[in-house]
């Protein structure tokens, strides 16, 4: 698509990018970098620290996982880039650095304008993310009139032409929700957070509701995407083979903070933090006959009072006194990887992660693959 | 005339609704916390104690007979609240309709919500046909302009029984609006309740209760009535507002009893003397003011009563 | 909207027509004055009664003969003679009266659903701001008053007070008016018992579509159009909107009944000679036939104005239209 000409903008633009860069862009600046997020949600019973001093960067074309239990803020992370929190919901502090431009103390007009043209979501369950009552080609033909100014022709035929690049005929634009099926649902979705050729799509769960088949498909179409389009995704799920298959670096998140972070390759092969090898020994083997499956015992603390120490401390099979009570920093290691655990004291600190023994059982292939509780 | 309890409508059905111990030491501290609990609880103690001791403040029932004042006299130190085309004291009469209306809308309140519940309960745990038939008899009531059934019915049972019968102390002319709101209005209490009977339903509990053996009565009084009985109060207490709100209704078009005038038997004799064009605002005021005081404390309560037994999820991520 | 969509809804609404048909002929068998109980007076020889009663069809089963003839009487019209208008045929005289209550109520409705709707769809988006609370607060007053108690002010107030409405009735009696004169004065014989029926119904309606539009705005979609950038007013006319109408076009139907028998109670403090006026004279002389004959004509018109209803949300909800 070609760009629509703002008064004053900037005229650059960023590789693939062909939508001028909001005015206050630094060119130079890398695309996202958020520093020291905290999130909390105010409920009659106390205030939810549900995302405390979480900090990552994401460059350009780079797709960045963030894996964690339900509850860990992966998704709280996500939306509050946008300010998309429910209502009891705000940001305490930190920096969302698109281009260079901080968010955080963006007005909700201001705001508005970053909103699906530089960072779009493709949301779970695309049923009820779609507005059940319009039909499909309209509503991602909606941002791409009301947010870029198209004309109203001029934007159901860019709406036909992203149906047709997800693999849904453009024909079918005229169709209600209800009359897709959950995979057409979730590429009309896909479709429609590519409407303003936006600079960052973040997917939120985006194949947790469909069968497997279609899971696959769906991720088929992100991987081609990316290649195609250069996308620069941030990919959330608890379903760490779809981040094992789809991203570049994953993000680990336990109860609101980040465990660790780096490479996926990484990370998932030699994992560091005691809950990411806890987590990736929960999850089962596609390639054995029996799996085994570590269950995580214990429960997420409670995010209304957290722990003084870290917050995974009850649940670690390491645990050591210094847990309970002094927050981990986070330690960079030589390959990229990003730590925040007690065992590893040091800032270059090397030499292989220790490994997980006694929790280990085995158990039937039909368990659970969940660790949540 | 309007609506049926509001908190009908709203989405009743996805709540959780256990007491817990906590939840039930902090039930009145939160439900006085909010404006709306502790006004209509403040509202409803004021009229309550009016209902229960009328003569304590303003003496017996002023008849006919008995009447001291002047025809239609405005408020004056003597007759504060002013007096009606008899010379009755308007304070007396609605201090004394506090008494008739609020007995009136309480016992209708239990006729509506035993049949709205037990239909509800029995629909939602038994479903199959039963359902099906309960709740095809439940829409009927729903379309029905039930208010216009219950202006042909209450001069047939009235036939029927005898003017001058008498049940708990109650006249039959009284008992027969009690009746006639009782089972024309169960219609929406019954649709609720089944919704949170079938989410209960689902739960693992009872199921687990069946399979030890316990027949389907048990079942129902043991493990589906305590999962709903919150919400059985709540929706009682807006049953209520609507239950007066229609007593008035009734009595104005002309169902009340004189000799024992409710607020809406009030209004109407206002109405029949003229009282509107005569400009004789204090003879509608104060049974006017009553009605709106009571419905409106009751609608609130009833509000914010649902909001506390049923707290909503504020965030949902 | 599929024809098998519409088939359904008209067998529902038929059906509806034939409980309620049924449900006159008890009341009919149960009421003063019924064949039955006329039978039943100790100065008549048995023979006499047996033979009234061959003559009436009453020797015949209740279910089906008696039933089915007074089920296909009523669907030809025959409703019986009124007592207080001297034997004038009933349907005559409901017909009579029902133009004035369609005038009132259609206005009135026509009203409060737009101010109501438009009302309520402003509190509960901005839930806690200052329209919200007056709004709000002024709509749960309404809500708890009956049309007549809005009525009455009103008089004392805008006729009786200040004189710049007629205190009751539908038009001014006597003297030759042009049409435009006699448009004139019917309209404003019309305003207030229109106000107090709307603003009761506004009450009702904003409070409703608050809820719905609460309801509405936690929904995912809604989260989607705000991530989209679409500025609030949109988010709202066209995402939450035509979403939190749904449930109110069915609330709207069912509420029929309820502002029917509200609105005999405006036409009894206003005087408008409609089914209200009507339904009060008739209970006074407790003249049955005319009482079944309004109760008939009232329910089958909300049956009907449901059944419209269930084409409307049709119409507005592909997921009921396909």
């Amino acid at each position: 698509m070609t760009g629509v000409r703002e008064p004053g903008a900037v005229s650059a633009t960023r590789g693939r990018r062909q939508v001028p860069l909001p005015r206050l862009a630094d060119p130079a600046a890398p695309l996202l970098v958020v520093e020291d997020l905290a999130v909390r949600f105010s409920l009659p019973s106390g205030s939810v620290k549900a995302v405390d001093g979480v900090s990552f960067r994401l460059d350009d074309g780079e797709a960045l996982g963030i894996a964690g239990e339900s509850g860990c803020g992966k998704t709280t992370t996500a939306l509050s880039l946008v300010r998309l929190l429910p209502a009891n919901g705000r940001i305490r502090s930190g920096s969302v650095k698109l281009f260079g431009i901080d968010l955080v103390p963006k007005t909700e007009k201001q705001l508005a304008r970053y909103r699906w043209r530089e960072i779009s979501i493709v949301f779970q369950g695309a049923m009820n993310a779609l507005n059940p009552v319009r039909r499909v080609g309209d509503q991602i033909a909606e941002p791409i009139e009301v947010r870029l100014g198209r004309s109203r022709d001029a934007s159901r035929k860019r709406a036909a032409e992203l149906l047709d690049l997800v693999g849904i005929p453009g024909q079918r634009a005229s169709a209600y929700p209800h009359e897709l099926s959950g995979g057409m649902r979730q590429r009309a979705m896909i479709a429609m957070a590519l409407a303003c050729d936006p600079a960052i799509v973040i997917g939120d769960e985006p194949t947790t509701a469909l069968d497997v088949m279609v899971q696959a498909q769906i991720l088929q179409l992100l991987e081609r995407l990316r290649r195609e389009l250069g996308l620069s995704l941030i990919l959330i799920t608890h379903d760490l083979s779809v981040i094992a298959e789809t991203c570049d670096r994953v993000m680990v998140m336990y109860a609101g903070k980040v465990a660790e972070e780096g490479p996926v390759t990484r990370v998932f092969t030699a994992p560091r933090h005691p809950y990411t090898q806890k987590l990736l020994s929960s999850f089962p083997n596609i390639h054995a006959d029996r799996r085994t499956l570590d269950v995580i015992p214990g429960q997420p603390p409670d995010l209304r009072n957290p722990p003084p120490g870290c917050r995974f401390a009850a649940r670690c099979p390491f645990v050591m006194d210094v847990c309970r009570e002094v927050v981990p920093p986070e330690v960079t290691f030589g390959d990229g990887v990003r730590v925040a655990c007690h065992l590893y004291p040091g800032r270059d600190a090397a030499g292989p992660p220790p490994r997980v023994v006694g929790a280990t059982r085995t158990c039937d292939a039909a368990s659970s693959t969940d660790p949540a509780p | 005339m309007s609506l049926q309890p509001i908190a009908g409508t709203t989405d009743l059905g996805v709540g959780r609704w256990t007491t817990t111990g906590r939840r039930a030491r902090t039930f009145v501290g939160r439900l006085l916390g909010r404006t709306d609990g502790l006004v209509g609880v403040v509202i409803l103690a004021f009229f309550t104690v009016i209902a229960l001791f009328p003569s304590v403040f303003v003496g017996p029932l002023e008849g006919v007979l008995s009447a001291t004042g002047q025809p239609l006299d405005s408020p004056s130190l003597a007759y504060p609240f002013g007096t009606d085309e008899l010379g009755r004291d308007l304070l007396n009469l609605t201090v004394h309709g506090a008494r008739i209306s609020m007995v009136i809308g309480l016992l209708a309140t239990i006729i509506t919500v035993v049949i709205g519940s037990t239909v509800g309960i029995v629909a939602g745990y038994v479903g199959g046909v039963v359902d099906n038939v309960l709740m095809r008899i439940t829409d009927f009531f729903l379309v029905l302009p039930t208010i216009v059934l219950a202006l042909i019915l209450a001069p047939i049972i009235l036939d029927v029984i005898g003017a001058q019968a008498e049940l708990f102390g109650i006249r039959s002319t009284l008992l027969v609006i009690v009746i006639v709101i009782g089972l024309t209005s169960w219609a929406t209490t019954a649709r609720v309740i089944r919704s949170q009977v079938l989410s209960v339903k689902e739960r693992m509990f009872v199921d687990r209760a069946r399979v030890i053996g316990s027949g389907g009565g048990q079942i129902m009084r043991r493990h589906i009535l305590p999962n709903v009985v919150n919400l059985i109060v709540a929706q009682s207490v807006l049953t209520f507002a609507t239950a007066v709100f229609t007593e008035t209704t009734l009595a104005f078009i002309g169902l009340g009893d004189p000799a024992a005038p409710s607020w809406g038997q009030i209004l109407n004799n206002a109405q029949s003397a003229g009282a509107p064009g005569l400009g004789a605002w204090w003879y509608i005021v104060p049974p006017a003011a009553a009605v709106v005081l009571v419905v409106l404390a009751f609608t609130l309560l009833g509000n914010a009563l649902d909001d506390v037994l049923n707290p909503k999820m504020l965030g949902r991520r | 909207m599929s024809a098998h969509y519409i088939l359904r809804k008209l067998v529902q609404a038929i059906l509806t027509i034939v409980a309620i048909v049924a449900l006159n002929f008890v009341l009919f068998r149960m009421m003063p004055g019924s064949p039955e109980r006329a039978t039943k007076n100790p100065h008549l020889t048995p023979e006499f009664i047996a033979a009234e009663r061959a003559k009436w069809g009453l020797d015949k089963p209740l279910f089906p003969d008696q039933l089915v003839a007074f089920a296909i009487s009523t669907a030809q019209g025959d409703l019986g003679y009124s007592i207080k208008y001297r034997g004038q045929p009933v349907v005559e005289v409901v017909a009579d009266a029902a133009g004035p209550t369609v005038l009132l109520i259609g206005i009135g409705e026509a009203i409060a659903i737009v101010v109501g709707l438009w009302l309520g769809a402003r509190s509960g988006w901005r839930r806690g701001g200052v329209m919200d609370r007056i709004g709000n607060s002024l709509s749960l007053i309404f809500y708890s008053m009956p049309y007549f108690v809005i009525g009455m002010p009103l008089i004392i107030i805008f006729a009786a007070g200040l004189g710049w409405f007629p205190t009751s009735g539908m038009t001014t009696p006597g003297g030759d008016k042009g049409p435009a004169e006699a448009l004139f004065d019917l309209g404003r014989h019309l305003v207030l018992p229109v106000t107090a029926v709307a603003l009761g119904l506004i009450g009702a309606y904003s409070i409703l579509m608050r809820s719905s539009i609460v309801e509405t705005r936690s929904e995912d979609y809604i989260t989607t159009a705000r991530a989209k950038g679409l500025p609030d007013a949109l988010v709202l006319r066209s995402h939450a909107f035509p979403n939190a109408l749904l449930p109110m076009v069915t609330l709207i139907a069912i509420n029929l009944g309820y502002v029917v028998a509200g609105a005999i109670t405006a036409e009894i403090v206003f005087n408008w000679p409609g089914l209200g006026l009507l339904t009060v004279q008739a209970l006074d002389a407790r003249d049955y036939p005319l009482l079944q004959a309004i109760f008939l004509l009232i329910a089958v018109s909300v049956v009907f104005a449901n059944f419209a209803a269930d084409i409307v949300y049709g119409y507005l909800d592909p997921r009921v239209r396909a």
